[in-house]
């Protein structure tokens, strides 16, 4: 569905990531782990198509993404969702922030109109964002105001906020790597969620243990490249690739 | 100048018996707040989108615009008065308006002096909207302009406070109104090109002390209320 293909990319004289190949199918969890300091978040926006690869194509079924105009490549934008590694709410409550996907998505006399509702009476929470707060455990307070939350709190919405207009691949920087063990599992719990709606998600971590939990695929990004890509036990339990086995045994140190 | 205590009483009465000529205060006020509010609103619009395009892209002269825009912030308003007399003087380039001694001339000279901090507080706002909050915007589907919506939202008490800042400089300024306005009043005594702190300058050269604090009074309370309204406006957004 969503797939980067030889793409290479540097910023000024750093090379970060080189030739690499790597897609997602709907109602699949590909993980990408990797040290610290490979290009990890720099492969999830090229994914995004936050990001355009200096070699290489992008695609989303099929579709050279960079080869369509600026309006045509927001529309296949759109299908995409991202979390990053910080929450990054909006100075606004749990609805106006998880509503967002969908508000920029209506046409602007639209958006108009449901702003002057909302001033003069308190209109029905979209069925969708109830749902996406629903996944997170937070329905119950959607009314707070983001800066109430926790920072756990805040990563789920976040995380909701993302699920809320149904996009077909979800993208995950390092979402858990600030939480607590509650707050991850409520994150790995949303991951599995996004997968049974047939969501294709990539999620980014450093956490092999995190990969072994959630993720159908384990791609090995090492150095500026991915050293190896396979089903999750094979990755694991019989990797081919000689880094790859050294880095899951921890002998590879960086 | 200072005030002795005896004159207390005075100045009570100076309250009680409002011994100006009617109208004289309200025309003050009213050609204050006319020229201060038209320039602010000039001023902000033109702020506004040069802070989010100086916010949003890199170019090649942005630090020597920043630094034009900060050394505008420390222009002497009696230099900016200079110089918009010139602008519209006889032999200069606007002359044939003839906006000499008027207030379109004070608005001129008043945009000249409240952009700059606008634009500069408005920047520091935007600018200062964490990074991972646009790209938030743009990974959730939102066009160039929505991203730039966001952002000015989350500014929103930054640019709440330049607003202000602008405002505070142009009501409470002296030098270039009195310059590019003249001070005037007509023949009944009320007020053409007089504002309150031109006022306040004649009143107290002349020794009239009371009016002049009178005077000082009311313009303090006028900052204090757009001060007041403003940070309401800003506190009933939060909960948006």
């Amino acid at each position: 569905m969503l797939r980067a293909t030889d793409v290479s990319r540097s910023f000024g004289d750093e090379r970060v990531l080189r030739e690499l190949s790597i897609g997602v199918e709907a109602g699949e969890v590909v993980a990408v782990i990797g040290p610290s300091g490979v290009g990890k978040t720099t492969l999830l926006r090229l994914l995004a198509l936050g990001l355009e690869p200096d070699e290489g194509t992008v695609t989303v079924d099929g579709t050279d993404a960079w080869g369509l105009d600026d309006a045509e490549r927001l529309s296949v934008r759109r299908r995409i969702g991202m979390v990053f590694q910080e929450a990054s709410l909006f100075d606004a409550s749990l609805v106006r922030n998880v509503e967002y996907g969908l508000r920029v998505r209506r046409s602007w006399a639209d958006r108009l109109r449901s702003e002057l509702h909302s001033v003069l009476r308190s209109n029905g929470t979209p069925g969708a964002v109830r749902e996406a707060l629903d996944v997170v455990g937070l329905a119950d307070r959607m009314a707070q105001h983001a800066g109430s939350l926790s920072g756990g709190e805040a990563q789920r919405v976040s995380f909701a906020r993302a699920l809320a207009y149904d996009p077909d691949v979800l993208l995950l920087d390092e979402p858990t790597s600030d939480l607590d063990p509650r707050n991850t599992a409520v994150i790995e719990g949303a991951i599995s969620e996004a997968r049974s709606r047939g969501i294709g998600v990539v999620v980014a971590t450093h956490d092999m243990h995190q990969a072994e939990r959630v993720a159908d695929r384990v791609g090995v990004l090492l150095g500026d490249s991915i050293a190896e890509i396979a089903p999750t036990d094979v990755i694991f339990e019989n990797p081919t690739d000689e880094r790859t086995r050294k880095f899951i045994s921890g002998e590879l140190v960086y | 100048m200072s005030v002795p205590l005896e004159s207390a009483p005075h100045l009570l009465a100076a309250l009680v018996d409002l011994p100006f000529r009617e109208g004289y205060v309200s025309s003050i006020v009213y050609v204050s707040l006319y020229v201060s509010v038209i320039a602010v609103t000039l001023s902000t619009l033109v702020s506004i989108p040069v802070a989010i395009a100086m916010g949003f892209r890199d170019f090649r002269g942005k630090q020597f615009v920043k630094s034009v825009i900060n050394t505008g912030m420390g222009f002497p308003s009696v230099v900016v008065g200079l110089a918009v007399l010139f602008l519209v003087s006889n032999q200069g380039p606007l002359g044939p308006l003839e906006l000499v001694f008027t207030k379109q001339a004070m608005i001129i000279s008043q945009f000249v002096l409240a952009t700059p901090p606008i634009t500069a507080i408005s920047l520091a706002a935007i600018a200062g909207v964490d990074e991972t909050v646009r790209d938030a915007a743009r990974t959730l589907g939102g066009t160039r302009l929505d991203v730039a919506l966001v952002v000015l939202k989350e500014a929103r008490y930054g640019i709440a406070t330049a607003i202000l800042a602008g405002f505070g400089r142009a009501i409470s300024e002296v030098g270039s109104v009195l310059i590019v306005g003249g001070n005037i009043t007509s023949a009944d005594g009320v007020s053409k090109t007089r504002t309150l702190t031109t006022a306040i300058q004649l009143e107290a050269r002349q020794g009239q002390y009371e009016t002049a604090m009178i005077l000082g009074g009311v313009l303090l309370v006028l900052v204090l209320a757009v001060n007041a309204i403003v940070v309401r406006l800003g506190d009933q957004g939060v909960g948006r």
